[in-house]
């Protein structure tokens, strides 16, 4: 089930908050549990033993982690196997079609391959249970004693199929002790609201154009920009939205997830730019890649070598697709470049320049991310700098942004943080435009809504993104 | 937490639970006047819908189609989209006039086309046939089209490949110039619907005349009838937006015919080939010739001897009638439907001296029927 769809939003949600909130505390987590199974089962009815599975194995884990905590060699067989166990299901499921297709291609062999269903959400649960893991074994968490507790943490439905990835210890203690609140409850589904609208009205429709720029026959250079700037705008605004609605949702029952996305099109530099987008992927990585690799701290050759192997990693963990792996490593070289050769110089120079170089190599990276056909990225790209394009100058821009412009223009004010400073100038110490403010934001909440209940209704372009995360 | 964060966010939750109870207490619908389709039903419960994911798949068509309000909703939609300037919805252009007109889009099975119809004509022993292949709106009207409007593949391209691939098979009838002469005289397409109007269609009939070598009828021999004004086609219902108006449907009929249709699959026989009791529903232009039958045959007793047989897709159903004044008998194929491929017929009716093969450029390349030409 996804978020932004009839059945969850006025079935599923409606139902399960209510008998949330009616529920003594203790029975809490129950309801939880229950729903976000149902949840994951309407999508993936088969798969959801494998989450189970791939839990299990990590509850137990974390178990005899504890109980050996004095013998180091049980505590390790122990650790790597359900390491062992969690990566073999996600590589099998997620990258056995892969593998076969690159062996196929590099040796000219002919082998069958495989056809396996990507499970949803496998990329985010597994690096969930992997941390538990790894968390136990460091010793920085306590491991949980009540299966269905834990349980409760990879499953829960707000956070499941498109995260943040949730750590265990972000949760540990609300999972015992629930802090609910009105105050909470009103915030929290506020930012559900916002993510739904970002959703359905924003990501959506520039996803469209997206579309319909990419199968057009031919482009001129700036529809060519125009497009992969629209996928960068999409991917942005539906990624954030969904996290934006994990994070509402988490708080309306009490949690508190980290945060995902900070205005990452606003970034100054590609360095600044991994601290704002996908925060807890790249948080993952680093605590338990790049870190235990050794980091920057052990000379420049192996900096590099761990460099390679993060981005790689966060690459292909995207998708199955060796697309995703040159748009990781296309990031982890500018980065390198950055770290060794203009960062400092970089940082003195204008803020407009700043913006715009982080801008043009975030866009340019997502028009790699965007095309899994590398074949057809080969065709897009060379438009991009005016080879092979039509002749009708720039005529097709116009017509494209002319059929999208409230919604484009709409996307790019709310991308840069500038608008919350405007909003809050205007408002600032005036007591008639701090209530019509107030006034205007009701009304454009509900006619926000009936505007996303409708696309929704009309079943317009919807797409959900992440099945290949 | 502001006053006005509180008020929106509980404001929705009561909107949230309205819908719920009102979809659950209001009536279900089996069919969509204004989409002109069947809604979802609930979805059949089975272990393997279930484990396939068709079980829940259905269920969200289901909530999607019995939404409370649902027409008004897909009106929102439309309303938001045009104000917000668009003027290209899905495959629809918003021309101006509140016309509008249907994308043409890429061509992808032009040789089977060929194929099929080169197939027909060659299993055919004596009648003469004649391929028609119409412009459709998009073509004859570009200036209608919102300025800057991207149109990327070209029907009379297309139409040019398959004249000339079918040189020799077929005598094949150009019949844009035509249209384009007579179109400042009068509508040639409906504003909503996807067809030709009914002068359209007698446009196209005379330069069939002139290319079997006949006189075509004057249009003022027929007797011409406005049957309804308030058709909105398939174009409409895909937008579903009350802006956009409706047509008129006019009709002609013969003084002189003397008619005996008959329906060949329920036996059902007419003295007309209208069916005004389309006019009473969504669909008014299966007022010509009543729908859809795999064989029709129309004997017109004050016709001249000779019969011509039609293989065609809908845009024919409006062009027929003209052809009714000419031949004694008219067969109307709807290959879809027809099994087997009609040449056997052909072959064994020695009245049939003619046979036109007629499709519109915007249909054809997904029509259904064209596998069942031969």
């Amino acid at each position: 089930m996804v978020f932004s769809g009839i059945p969850f939003l006025f079935f599923f949600l409606p139902v399960f908050l209510i008998l949330y909130f009616i529920t003594p505390d203790k029975f809490k987590n129950a309801v939880i549990l229950v729903f976000s199974l149902v949840f994951y089962a309407w999508g993936e009815p088969v798969y959801i033993v494998l989450m189970l599975l791939s839990s299990f194995v990590d509850y137990v884990d974390g178990l005899l982690l504890e109980k050996f905590a004095e013998h180091k060699v049980l505590r390790r067989i122990s650790f790597v196997t359900a390491l062992v166990i969690n990566i073999s299901i996600l590589c099998f499921f997620k990258y056995a079609g892969l593998a076969v297709e690159t062996v196929n291609a590099l040796l000219h062999l002919k082998l069958k391959v495989p056809d396996i269903a990507l499970p949803i959400g496998i990329s985010f649960y597994t690096f969930q249970t992997v941390s538990y893991s790894i968390d136990v074994y460091r010793k920085e968490v306590k491991a949980e004693k009540n299966y269905f507790s834990y349980l409760t943490y990879v499953s829960m439905f707000p956070q499941l199929i498109a995260g943040p990835i949730v750590r265990f210890s972000n949760v540990q203690e609300r999972l015992h002790e629930r802090k609910i609140s009105e105050r909470a409850f009103v915030h929290g589904f506020k930012r559900f609201l916002m993510g739904l609208f970002r959703k359905v009205l924003i990501a959506n429709q520039i996803g469209e154009l997206w579309d319909i720029i990419r199968s057009a026959e031919s482009r001129s250079v700036a529809a060519s920009w125009l497009g992969i700037l629209c996928f960068t705008l999409q991917l942005y605004y539906d990624f954030s939205a969904y996290s934006d609605m994990a994070i509402g949702l988490g708080e309306v029952l009490g949690f508190e997830f980290p945060e995902n996305f900070i205005y990452p099109l606003s970034a100054t530099s590609i360095t600044d730019f991994w601290r704002r987008w996908h925060i807890s992927l790249s948080g993952w990585f680093r605590d338990y890649v790049y870190i235990p690799l050794g980091g920057n701290r052990k000379g420049v050759l192996k900096h590099l070598r761990n460099m390679f192997a993060v981005w790689f990693l966060t690459g292909l963990w995207h998708g199955a697709s060796w697309n995703y792996v040159l748009w990781g490593l296309y990031h982890g070289l500018l980065l390198t470049l950055e770290k060794y050769l203009w960062g400092k110089k970089l940082e003195k120079a204008p803020s407009f320049f700043k913006h715009l170089y982080t801008l043009v190599i975030v866009v340019v990276g997502f028009g790699i991310f965007t095309f899994e056909d590398l074949g057809e990225l080969a065709a897009y790209f060379p438009g991009l700098v005016g080879i092979g394009n039509s002749a009708a100058a720039a005529s097709d821009t116009l017509w494209y942004l002319g059929n999208y412009l409230p919604v484009f223009l709409t996307a790019l004010v709310f991308a840069f943080p500038l608008w919350l400073k405007i909003v809050k100038k205007l408002e600032e110490g005036n007591a008639y435009r701090k209530r019509l403010a107030g006034i205007c934001e009701v009304l454009l909440a509900a006619g926000l809504f009936l505007l996303t209940m409708a696309a929704l209704v009309k079943d317009v372009y919807n797409p959900f993104l992440y099945f290949r995360f | 937490m502001t006053i006005s964060d509180r008020v929106s966010v509980y404001l929705i939750c009561v909107m949230i639970l309205v819908f719920t109870a009102s979809f659950f207490l209001g009536g279900k619908k089996e069919f969509s006047e204004s989409e002109n389709r069947y809604l979802a039903a609930f979805p059949e419960f089975s272990i393997k819908h279930l484990t396939e994911g068709k079980f829940t798949e259905g269920i969200e068509k289901y909530v999607c189609d019995q939404f409370p309000e649902r027409d008004s909703f897909l009106n929102i939609v439309s309303e938001a989209e045009r104000l917000s300037g668009r003027k290209q919805i899905g495959d629809i252009y918003l021309c101006e006039d509140k016309t509008l007109i249907q994308a043409y889009t890429k061509p992808k099975n032009i040789e089977k086309d060929i194929r099929q119809f080169g197939k027909l004509a060659d299993a055919l022993d004596n009648a003469k046939v004649y391929l028609m292949l119409v412009p459709t709106a998009v073509s004859i009207h570009s200036d209608k089209l919102p300025e800057g409007a991207q149109t990327q593949y070209s029907q009379s391209e297309t139409i040019n490949t398959i004249y000339q691939s079918m040189s020799g098979k077929a005598e094949c009838i150009p019949i844009e110039a035509a249209l384009e002469e007579k179109k400042a005289e009068g509508l040639l397409y409906y504003n909503t619907d996807h067809h030709w109007t009914t002068f359209g269609a007698y446009i196209a009939y005379c330069e069939y005349c002139r290319a079997a070598g006949y006189e075509p009828s004057a249009l003022s021999d027929y007797k011409a009838e406005t049957v309804t004004t308030s058709f909105q086609g398939t174009l409409y219902s895909k937008l579903c937006d009350s802006y956009f108006g409706a047509d008129e449907i006019v009709s002609y009929s013969h003084p002189d015919w003397d008619l005996k249709v008959t329906y060949e699959d329920s036996s059902e026989v007419s003295d007309t080939p209208y069916a005004a009791e389309y006019l009473d529903k969504k669909d008014k232009y299966s007022y010509f010739l009543n729908n859809i039958h795999p064989l029709i045959t129309i004997e017109n007793r004050n016709a001249p001897e000779g019969a011509v047989a039609v293989i065609k897709d809908s845009y024919a159903n409006s062009l027929v009638p003209f052809l009714i004044t000419d031949y004694r008998t008219v067969y109307v194929f709807d290959t879809r439907y027809y099994k087997g491929g009609p040449s056997k017929f052909i072959n064994e009716h020695e009245d049939i001296k003619d046979v036109l093969i007629l499709y519109n450029m915007n249909t054809l390349d997904n029509d259904a029927g064209i596998g069942g030409i031969y």
